[in-house]
Order: C-alpha cells, then sequence, then structure tokens
C-alpha cells in the first residue's frame, strides 16, 4: 500500500465489498485451493500405500479422500466465481452511487480536466475496473497465501526441513516475482505507454484526416510517421520481454526446486518399517513412504495455486492507477470556483426558508448582474471580469463576441455552475442567499450540445416535467417544430439512441429545447445553438428557437458568435475578449 | 474466432506469424520433454526410495529431475520471449499493411467505414494481438504436440490411464461447445439489455450538467444503484451459464486424475504395476488436460485480439480485392486516348471545337492564367450513395479568375461536389478544363486545393500544418498563406495537440484555408475550393477571408466557396444555386443543368 494517498484508499474502501458479502466467496476459493493440493496429496498417499499391498481397506478412506477432493475442487470453484462476482456487482452499485454523489456538486465545471468528453468516460470506466480489486487482487493474493500457508504447515508437520524449503521457495517466489513485477510495470509505465499513446496519436490524427491527407499528397509521409512511432513501440516491447518471461520462469524453477529439495531431504529420512501391514493409515511421526510422497508432490500443487499472487499484484497496480485517478477526478472537496451547496434540510427551518423563496422567486420580476466575474476551476485569470447586466421579462438578448470573450463562461455563471463575483440578484434577491438548484428553477441553459440520454424521446422530454402529458408534449414538439419528425421515427416512443446518435444536431438542439419549455423557466440561455449544425440549416434553427421560446413573461439570452438576424432580438450585446467591462449594449427597435 | 481456432489469415498477412508457428513448435517440444523428464525423475526417485535404494542410488534422479526444474524455466522464458517478440512483429506488419491497405482504399472507402472504430483497432485494438500470442496461441501449440505425446506415453506405460484420458479429453471440447452455445443463447437474449445497463452509468454521468440544469440530479442515485442491480441480476444470470464451461473443464480433469489415482492404487494392492510407474502415470494425467483447459480459460483474452485481427483482415481483404478487380487503377490514364500531358481529348468535343488538346495549367506561371484559357468544367456529374442520387448529372463550368459561390439546402450535394472533384467518391461523368476531360478518377487533384469544412488539422506545429504535404516550409509562402486566411495574428510555431487541439474552432477553420492556400502558391494550382470556410467565424473576420480569396481570384485562379452566409454570397462573381428545381422531377429525362445567376460583383 506503500504510496497510496488517503483518497485514494477511501476510494479502494468502497470498492471492496463488506466482509459479510465477501467471506462466502474467500472461503470457497480457499477451499478450492486446498482441494488441488489435497487431490494430489491424497492420490500420491494412496498409490505410495497402495504399493506396500496392503488390504483394500487401509486405503478406502485416501479413495474417497481423492474422489471428494476431486469433485469439491470443481464444484467449489463454479461457486467461488459465482459468489465472488456476485459480491464485486454489488459492492459496484455502492461504489457508483458514492462516486456519482461526489459529483453531483463538482458538474460540470468542477470535474477537474474533464472538459473533454472522453474523460468522463474514462472516469466510468475507471470506476468499474474497480471491481476487480475483490475479484482480481484481494480474493486471489488471501487464497494464495492461505491455501501455501496451510500447505507449508502440513508439510512442516510431516518433514520439518521439507516445510522449510517450501517456505523459502514460496517466500523468494512472491518476493523476487513481485520486484521483477514492479521494475517490468514501471518500465511499461514509463517508456511503453507513452510510446503506445503516441502511436494512437498518430493513427488517429491519419485516419480521421485521410481526405485531406490524400488531397494533400502527404499520406506517404504520415504512413511513415506511424511506421516510425510503431517500430519505437516494437523496440520497448521487444526490451521489456527479456524480462517479462522471467517472473513466470523464476516461479516455476522455485516449485521445482522445492521438489527437489523435498526429495534431497526426504529420501535419507525415509524409515523403513519392517512390517508395512501392522502400520495404520495415519502415523503422525513415523516418516514412511507415503508421506515422501507426499512431500514431493505437494509443492507442486501449491504453486499451481500460488501463480494467481503474481497475477494478482499486476492486477492490483492497474486497480490502483484507477482508483487514483478515480480520486483526483472526483475529489471530496469542492473547488472555490464553484458554488458550495447551501444545505437545506428537506424538513425543518431551513425548509421553511427554502420555501419563502421559492415563493419569492415564483413570478420573475427581473436579473440583474452588476460588475460580475468568473473563473474557471485551476485557471490563473478570470474569464469573465466586470461585466453588468440587467434582464426584463420579454427581453430578448443577443450575446455576441469572439470565442475566448466568456460567453460560455457568463451562461455557467448564471446558472450557478460557477461562483461569481460582483453582484447577482434575481428578482431583487441576492443569489447567494438562494440554493443553486432554486437559482436554477428560474434560470435555465439550453447547452451547444444538450445531452439526450440513450432512451425514448417521451424519456427525454418528462424529466423536465414528471407528470406531463401526452398532450402537453405534442404541444411543445409542434413548438419546436419536430412534431413531424417524431411521428416520422415512429412516435414519442422510438428511441434516440446512445449518445443520441440517432438525431442530428439540429434535432437535439431542439429537443433541447422542448425540455426546457416544458419545464417552464422564467429565464432561458440558449448557447451557441447552431455550433453542431449544418451551416445549411443554421438561420433557420435560430429563427425557429427564438420564435418558439419567444413569451411576454419569458427572458432569452442567445449567445452567438455567428450573424444573427437583427429583427429577431431585442437587446444585442458584445463581449470582447480584451476586457469584459467594455461591453457595448444596443438596444434594437 | 467462430470457426478455427487458428484463423488462416493471419498466417498468410502476416509472415512473423509464421516464424513464430515454427519456434512455438519447438518449444513446445522441448516443453514436452521437460514435463517428461520431470515426472519419470519424481516417479523414479520416490519409488526407488520406497523400495528401500539407498541414497546414493537414488541421486542420479533427483540431479535429473534439477536438471528438468531448470530446462523448464528456460523454456518457459523462451516462450515469453519467442511470444513477444511474435506479436510485436505481427502487429507491426498488420499494422504498416493496414495503413498502405487504406492509402489504396481512400477517403471514399472509409467514409463508408467508421473511422473512429478502425483507429482504435490500428492502435490500442492490435496491441490486445499480445495476450493472444503470449497466452492462447502457445497453449493452443502445446495442445497440438503436448497432448498427443503425453497420451501416446501413457497408454505404453499403463493401457487403462490411456483409455481413461483418451475417452475424457474429447469431452471438454464438446461440453464446451455445448456450454457455448447455451451461454451464447442466453446472452444474445440479454446483450442488448446488458450494454444498455452497462453504459447506463455513463450516461447518466455524461448528462450530469443537463440533470443539474432540470434539478434532478440527486434523484438519479435511486436509479444508478437499481440499473447497477439489474445489470448484476443480468449478467450473473449469464455468469452462472458460461462459468459452467470452466467447471466442466475442472470437474473432467480432476475426476479423470481421481479415476486414474484410485484405479492404480487398486492395481499396485493387486501387484500388477509398480510404484514409479503408477507415480509417473499419476503425475502425466494431469498434464495431458492442463493445456486444453489453458486454451479453455485464454479463449476470451484472446478473442478480443482476435476480433481486432479480424477487422484488420477486411480491410486487407478489401484492398487486396480492389486491386484484383479493378480494371482502371486510380488517376491512370486510358492510353489510347490520351495525349503525353495526361489529359483525354474528349471525342465529340473535340470535334466540334477543332480543339487538339489543352495544357495542363499546374506547369505555369499564376501570372499566364488569364480569363483566356478554358474554365474549370464538369460535364454530367453524378454521385450516388448506394440507391440515393446526391448529384444528378451536373454540367457547369467555373471561370478562371472568378468567384463562384455554391449554394442551395444542406443536402443537396454540394460537398458531394467537392468530393467528386477530389476523387474521394465514385462518379460518373467528366472533369476537365474547357472542353477536354480528365481521365481517371483522382487526376483532378493534382490541380486543386481544398479546405474542407471540418478544418482536419493534424499534431504539429501550426507551420508543419500550414505547409502539409510539402517536404520544406517556405517561411515567405507561410506568412503571406496565413495573411490571406486572417491568420496571421496565429504563432506559426505554436505546437498543436492531437486533431489540432490548442485552437478555437474559428482559429482552426482559418489555418485549414491557410493550408489550401499554401498549396495554391507552392504547388501553383489553378483551382481552389473553399468547404463553408467562414462558418465559424465573426462578421469582421469573415470579410478579411473573402478579400483573401479575392486575390486569388486576381491572380486568375478560379476560387470556388460553398457557403450560407450572406457576405460571402455577396462577394460572389458567380453564384451556382444547387437548389432542386420544384419540378426537378419532370426534368428527370434532360440532364439537368445548374442554374447559374451571373450576380453582379459586389465592390
Amino acid at each position: 500500500m506503500r504510496g497510496v494517498s488517503a483518497e485514494t484508499r477511501e476510494v479502494l474502501r468502497l470498492a471492496q465489498p463488506s466482509p459479510r458479502q465477501f467471506a462466502p466467496g474467500l472461503i470457497m476459493a480457499v477451499v478450492t485451493g486446498l482441494a488441488a493440493v489435497g487431490l494430489l496429496a491424497t492420490a500420491a498417499w494412496l498409490i505410495t500405500r497402495a504399493s506396500d499391498m496392503p488390504p483394500i481397506m487401509y486405503l478406502n478412506v485416501a479413495i474417497v479422500g481423492v474422489r471428494f477432493f476431486a469433485l469439491s475442487r470443481a464444484g467449489f470453484r463454479y461457486g467461488e466465481r459465482l459468489a465472488s462476482h456476485d459480491a464485486a456487482f454489488r459492492s459496484l452499485a455502492r461504489l457508483r452511487v458514492a462516486i456519482y454523489r461526489r459529483l453531483v456538486p463538482l458538474a460540470p465545471d468542477g470535474l477537474a480536466g474533464t472538459r473533454r468528453g472522453d474523460l468522463l468516460s474514462r472516469l466510468v470506466s475507471d470506476v468499474d475496473q474497480l471491481q476487480d480489486l475483490p475479484l482480481r487482487v484481494v480474493s486471489p493474493a488471501l487464497t494464495a497465501v492461505i491455501v501455501a500457508a496451510l500447505s507449508v504447515t502440513t508439510v512442516w508437520i510431516i518433514l520439518p526441513l521439507a516445510g522449510v524449503t517450501l517456505l523459502i521457495s514460496l517466500i523468494l517466489a512472491a518476493v523476487v516475482g513481485s520486484l521483477v513485477q514492479s521494475r517490468i510495470s514501471s518500465a511499461v509505465d514509463e517508456e511503453i505507454a507513452p510510446r503506445r499513446a503516441a502511436l494512437d496519436d498518430a493513427v488517429m490524427d491519419t485516419l480521421g484526416r485521410i481526405d485531406v491527407l490524400t488531397a494533400f499528397s502527404a499520406l506517404d509521409s504520415r504512413v511513415a510517421t506511424i511506421q516510425a512511432a510503431d517500430a519505437s513501440l516494437r523496440t520497448a516491447q521487444l526490451r521489456r520481454a527479456l524480462g517479462s518471461g522471467v517472473v513466470a520462469a523464476l516461479v516455476s524453477l522455485l516449485a521445482g526446486l522445492a521438489t527437489v529439495a523435498a526429495l534431497y531431504y526426504g529420501v535419507p529420512a525415509l524409515v523403513f518399517v519392517a512390517n508395512s501391514n501392522e502400520i495404520p493409515g495415519l502415523g503422525w511421526g513415523v516418516f514412511t513412504g507415503p508421506y515422501l510422497a507426499m512431500v514431493v508432490l505437494i509443492p507442486i500443487a501449491v504453486f499451481e495455486v500460488f501463480q494467481s499472487l503474481p497475477q494478482a499484484l499486476s492486477a492490483w497496480r492497474v486497480v490502483r492507477t484507477s482508483a487514483e485517478r478515480v480520486a483526483s477526478v472526483a475529489p471530496t472537496t469542492v473547488p472555490p470556483e464553484i458554488p458550495g451547496f447551501v444545505t437545506v434540510d428537506v424538513a425543518g427551518s431551513a425548509g421553511t426558508r427554502r420555501d419563502s423563496t421559492r415563493s419569492h422567486l415564483s413570478v420573475f420580476t427581473g436579473l440583474t448582474l452588476d460588475n460580475a466575474g468568473a473563473s474557471w476551476p485551476g485557471a490563473t485569470s478570470p474569464a469573465l471580469n466586470g461585466f453588468s447586466l440587467t434582464l426584463n421579462p420579454g427581453d430578448r438578448l443577443l450575446l455576441e463576441g469572439t470565442s475566448g470573450s466568456g460567453k460560455t463562461t457568463l451562461a455557467h455563471l448564471l446558472v450557478r455552475f460557477l461562483e461569481f463575483t460582483g453582484t447577482y440578484r434575481i428578482n431583487n434577491v441576492d443569489v447567494h442567499s438562494l440554493d443553486a438548484d432554486d437559482v436554477r428553477s428560474v434560470v435555465g441553459l439550453v447547452e451547444q450540445s444538450p445531452h439526450l440520454f440513450d432512451d425514448s424521446i417521451r424519456q427525454n422530454l418528462v424529466f423536465a416535467l414528471p407528470d406531463a402529458t401526452d398532450a402537453q408534449l405534442h404541444s411543445v414538439l409542434v413548438r419546436v417544430g419536430l412534431d413531424a419528425w417524431v411521428a416520422e421515427r415512429g412516435g414519442l416512443d422510438s428511441p434516440v439512441g446512445e449518445r443520441g446518435t440517432l438525431v442530428s444536431g439540429g434535432q437535439a438542439q431542439r429537443l433541447g429545447l422542448a425540455r426546457a419549455l416544458l419545464h417552464n423557466f422564467p429565464v432561458l440561455i440558449l448557447d451557441e445553438p447552431t455550433a453542431n449544425v449544418d451551416p445549411g440549416f443554421a438561420d433557420e434553427l435560430v429563427r425557429d428557437i427564438l420564435t418558439a421560446a419567444s413569451d411576454t413573461n419569458r427572458a432569452i439570452i442567445l449567445i452567438s458568435h455567428v450573424p444573427v438576424d437583427p429583427a429577431l432580438v431585442t437587446v444585442r450585446m458584445s463581449l470582447s475578449s480584451v476586457d469584459s467591462a467594455s461591453v457595448s449594449r444596443t438596444t434594437v427597435g | 474466432m467462430a470457426t478455427s481456432p487458428l484463423d488462416p489469415r493471419l498466417v498468410r498477412y502476416a509472415s512473423a506469424a509464421r516464424v513464430f508457428l515454427v519456434v512455438g513448435a519447438f518449444l513446445a517440444l522441448a516443453q514436452t520433454a521437460t514435463t517428461l523428464l520431470f515426472a519419470w525423475g519424481v516417479a523414479n526417485a520416490v519409488g526407488l526410495a520406497v523400495a528401500g535404494a539407498p541414497f546414493a542410488e537414488v541421486l542420479h534422479y533427483v540431479v535429473m529431475v534439477a536438471a528438468a526444474v531448470l530446462a523448464r524455466s528456460a523454456v518457459l522464458w523462451l516462450n515469453d520471449v519467442v511470444a513477444a517478440r511474435g506479436a510485436a512483429s505481427v502487429k507491426s506488419q498488420l499494422r504498416l499493411k493496414l495503413m498502405q491497405a487504406l492509402s489504396k482504399l481512400g477517403p471514399s472507402w472509409l467514409s463508408t467505414r467508421n473511422t473512429v472504430h478502425l483507429t482504435t483497432v490500428v492502435g490500442r485494438g492490435l496491441e490486445a494481438l499480445d495476450k493472444y500470442f503470449a497466452n492462447y496461441v502457445p497453449q493452443l501449440i502445446l495442445t497440438a504436440i503436448a497432448t498427443p505425446i503425453i497420451v501416446v506415453i501413457l497408454f505404453t506405460q499403463d493401457l487403462f490411464t490411456g483409455f481413461v484420458v483418451l475417452i475424457t479429453l474429447p469431452l471438454i471440447p464438446l461440453f464446451m461447445a455445448l456450454i457455448g452455445r447455451a451461454t451464447k443463447a442466453v446472452q444474445a437474449q440479454q446483450w442488448r439489455q446488458l450494454t444498455k445497463l452497462s453504459s447506463g452509468f455513463l450516461d447518466v454521468v455524461e448528462g450530469l450538467s443537463t440533470l443539474t440544469i432540470f434539478g434532478r440530479a440527486r434523484r438519479q442515485e435511486q436509479r444508478i444503484a437499481s440499473l447497477t442491480n439489474e445489470y448484476r441480476l443480468r449478467t450473473m444470470k449469464v455468469l452462472r451459464m458460461s462459468f459452467l464451461s470452466g467447471f466442466v473443464l475442472e470437474l473432467v480433469a480432476s475426476l479423470s486424475v481421481a479415476l486414474v489415482a484410485v484405479s492404480i492404487g487398486v492395481r499396485l494392492v493387486d501387484g500388477t504395476l509398480t510404484l514409479a510407474i503408477g507415480l509417473f502415470v499419476l503425475l502425466l494425467t494431469p498434464e495431458a488436460y492442463l493445456p486444453l483447459r489453458n486454451v479453455g480459460t485464454q479463449f476470451h483474452a484472446a478473442a478480443e485480439g482476435v476480433a481486432a485481427a479480424e477487422d484488420v483482415f477486411e480491410v486487407l481483404d478489401a484492398a487486396s480485392g480492389m486491386s484484383s478487380g479493378r480494371s482502371r487503377k486510380q488517376g491512370a490514364l486510358d492510353s489510347s486516348m490520351t495525349d503525353s500531358l495526361g489529359v483525354r481529348r474528349d471525342d465529340q468535343e473535340a470535334s466540334a471545337n477543332g480543339r487538339e488538346f489543352m495544357v495542363t495549367l499546374s506547369g505555369m506561371a499564376p501570372a499566364t492564367l488569364m480569363t483566356d484559357i478554358p474554365a474549370f468544367t464538369v460535364r454530367g456529374l453524378t454521385v450516388a450513395h448506394g440507391d440515393i442520387v446526391v448529384l444528378d448529372r451536373l454540367t457547369t463550368s467555373f471561370p478562371a479568375g472568378s468567384l463562384t459561390v455554391i449554394t442551395g439546402p444542406s443536402g443537396v450535394g454540394k460537398t458531394t461536389l467537392f468530393s467528386a472533384l477530389l476523387g474521394f467518391v465514385k462518379y460518373t461523368g467528366d472533369i476537365g478544363w474547357g472542353d477536354t476531360f480528365f481521365t481517371g478518377a483522382a487526376a483532378a487533384r493534382a490541380d486543386i486545393s481544398w479546405a474542407s469544412q471540418k478544418p482536419s488539422l493534424v499534431a504539429g506545429t501550426i507551420a508543419a500544418n500550414v505547409s502539409l504535404g510539402q517536404p520544406e516550409v517556405d517561411p515567405a509562402v507561410l506568412a503571406q498563406s496565413l495573411t490571406l486566411a486572417a491568420a496571421e495574428s496565429l504563432d506559426p510555431e505554436l505546437l498543436l495537440g492531437v486533431g489540432g487541439s490548442g485552437l478555437s474552432g474559428g482559429q482552426a477553420q482559418r489555418v485549414a484555408i491557410a493550408r489550401a492556400y499554401y498549396r495554391a502558391i507552392v504547388c501553383k494550382t489553378p483551382v481552389i475550393i473553399l468547404d463553408e470556410p467562414t462558418s465559424a467565424l465573426d462578421a469582421v473576420t469573415e470579410d478579411l477571408v473573402i478579400s483573401g480569396a479575392r486575390h486569388f481570384v486576381d491572380e486568375g485562379r478560379t476560387v470556388i466557396i460553398v457557403s450560407h452566409r450572406r457576405s460571402v454570397i455577396a462577394a460572389a462573381d458567380v453564384i451556382l444555386d444547387l437548389t432542386p428545381p420544384v419540378a426537378s422531377s419532370l426534368l428527370a429525362t434532360d440532364a439537368r443543368a445548374a442554374q447559374i445567376h451571373e450576380a453582379e460583383v459586389s465592390a
């Protein structure tokens, strides 16, 4: 556990099932391992004992033992795999909920470095990877140690010297094996992983733009680049290959040496009992032929079980890395740039306060920003500074500006994804005295690429208004101009596809708007609705969206860096990246 | 690996695999020898000792065991080294062949495939072959070599054991196949739901900001818990079936050992067998099952690598099919009708106009490209994606020294027209200069500089991106290109990440335009085509880009822009509106001439 931080340990603790859930799998795993050792040991005893030609009744116990171990080895293995997988899945459910709880106050802007979409999926696969902690790390490691310890004890009772050599070879295998393994693994981390990433990048850059590369006759040189990256990866992998086989060879060598040592000490120690027929089956203290066979063969079986230890160690490295990433992406503390939650009890005094603020917000009368600013977590300078704004019901504000001028920052400030400096008041109430969720009951946002859940069109709408009737859903679809499209797709219950793959950018925008309209936000921010839309549809989409959302009681903020027909808006503001204070405000019409 | 355990195409496409298989076979033989030696030594040492022999007599068997142990370790180590080498060489070979095949198949083929998936296959996917070569194939070889040898030796030592092993061994693949089929049926039933459930958590996490906006984030905890629980229940249902195969493997192997041990014991009591033989057979029996068991347990780990390899083979098959199946290669010239300059005379037009041929313009200085030269022309250009005709017999020409803006609603085939000009899609009809047309699908490409709708930048400096495809960077041309693309404020030495990350959408778009300009200047291409060049730009920058394009028009080049933006359309010399006429179906029999509107040149 060297070098594992407290946060990582906390994540690992969440991934490990409770002892009650973990125990059945572990016990069965140990029984499986013991059965494997027991099968060979009993069989060896049986055969050697039989060579003395005793009456067959002396062998009956051993015969039953051999059959029992053979059956239980397979049976308990099956049970163990089921029990341990079940326990791992159960703790996965717990882990997912716990991590999700951490994400909720952070999302979306506090998720360190997760603004790239693939990092979120990385986080989720890391969380799922943690299932391996009980399955492939803890259980096999404990099993190997327990089975080895019991076997060593047995051998030690029969022939102490053989027990000691078996113990020494097991410890050597574990220590040297894990040392070599960790050296190889760190070589992989340091040397191979970056080369592999470089190769991936080169491939991605080439295949993703093969049309451009072809048109610029640059494809051959790109293929050469890939070849070079591949050669560099291959060199590193071949260098590693010389070392990677060492672990398996070493374990095999030590296993064999344990057998050789058992022979070396066992054969001279053998006591010849003149009349073996009179010696009953179990004769502790008298080291006879059958026991020689046992101490010689037990190491073979023990090392077979013990082989899972190096594998558990390499699984541990993977699990630990995942846990570290999870701990860093989903920390328990919220950075200062993200609004902390005003803790509100469901019942009690705070609940009353909440009800009263809610009633303050029930009718939207106006929103003001004065000298407001905001920063992204980890950024050195604020992305928005000294911005002032007054927004009244019925306003349609067009917010223009080049990319990087702070338009999205403003949107995230307004919906309390980001903490702000300066003053922000809704209905003349200081927003700092409000719960973020209450602010968001007034100010809504349709994101640049609205997330569509892998579910039906209906489910993607109703979470905005859980008790919406079909008539309401249809009327909102008519308003955003999707009624014909939905009907064509097969109605409200047709799927949108994973991450909305069955839906184009423009349709996703319209669905995003539809649910915002269902939720009936008094203030609605539309962040670059045409960013992911075919340019040919952009103008039409903006016109449709503004028409659908317009309402005398609603204020709309349209963020756009591309020109918008001035007739569609009532107010225009422009943010410049140099200094957001130099906001120009033009009232249209 | 549906039909055969070892895909023959692996050997066919990757010669390194052949070497690996041969070396692996020798190593398997060596490994079998050490196994036999070890068992023989242990059995005889114990047998002699129990029979009362002194240690000195037993010693040479102990030495034999020690030698076997050393040799076995060495073979194991060699096995790993050989496997890693084999995997690395095969991966490199497949990767190179795949890239060559993709270059050959070109963008038109690639556009019909999932690029993201292929990228994963070429990169990480092929890395999964490591496990295939390190764990699966050696066991497969061992099964083919060690198992028969051990069975034969068991027969020579003890007939009964030989029969037990011979009868039970086939049970393993038989039961595995049966259980595999049953599992497949269960999985097929559960598959859709399992995939959905397993991605459900990601779906919620990715949608977290949306959920937060609607105040629904906290309510999802319950959903995640029940989703994961559902996932557990369904997966366990599948696992109960699929773990059965492991159960059968273990059961057959260990029950056979038990059967053999008990039978040997009984026959030893009878005195019909010696102890040394009995122990030897006991030690050897599990070794007969071991490789097959390992093949079974490595099956899934290996399947990933094989799946990647199969994706690669599909591409390689397609490429080899293409070269043999096509009569005319890309860009090749139809010799009977082509003059030395690579331009085909068009019979009908040539006779009508009396022109013998025309000169390729790419070699000439821009100053000579003036309006008396023929216009860049397409005739009867038709492109179909499957059954859908995207571009229907388009005939038009783009005069030199003019700015043509193509407009029309989405899906009308504007980008497709560019793809056809660049030879990225299959088309019928002709492309050429005036009334002289190219032969070969991609022949016009050399005359064109193109800025695609997606910037498609690559990792490297901005300078490297702008001078893409040119061996050297000319700083003067670089600066000029960036200026004409309104991107002079960008540092040419700025290092971009993968996919050109590090620039905003508008900046990337301008770098892509500069890239086209650079090629136009250095390669003196007479045609520049820009696809939605200003979609991410503000109005001021847009005007700068338009005046940059105007510079090339004034040099006498043909500039074609697809755009919806008003200011771009206003700057056009010629507007080509591809909006289908209302009664287009009535005109279907006639080649549809595009409506060309002469627009007033806006000053």
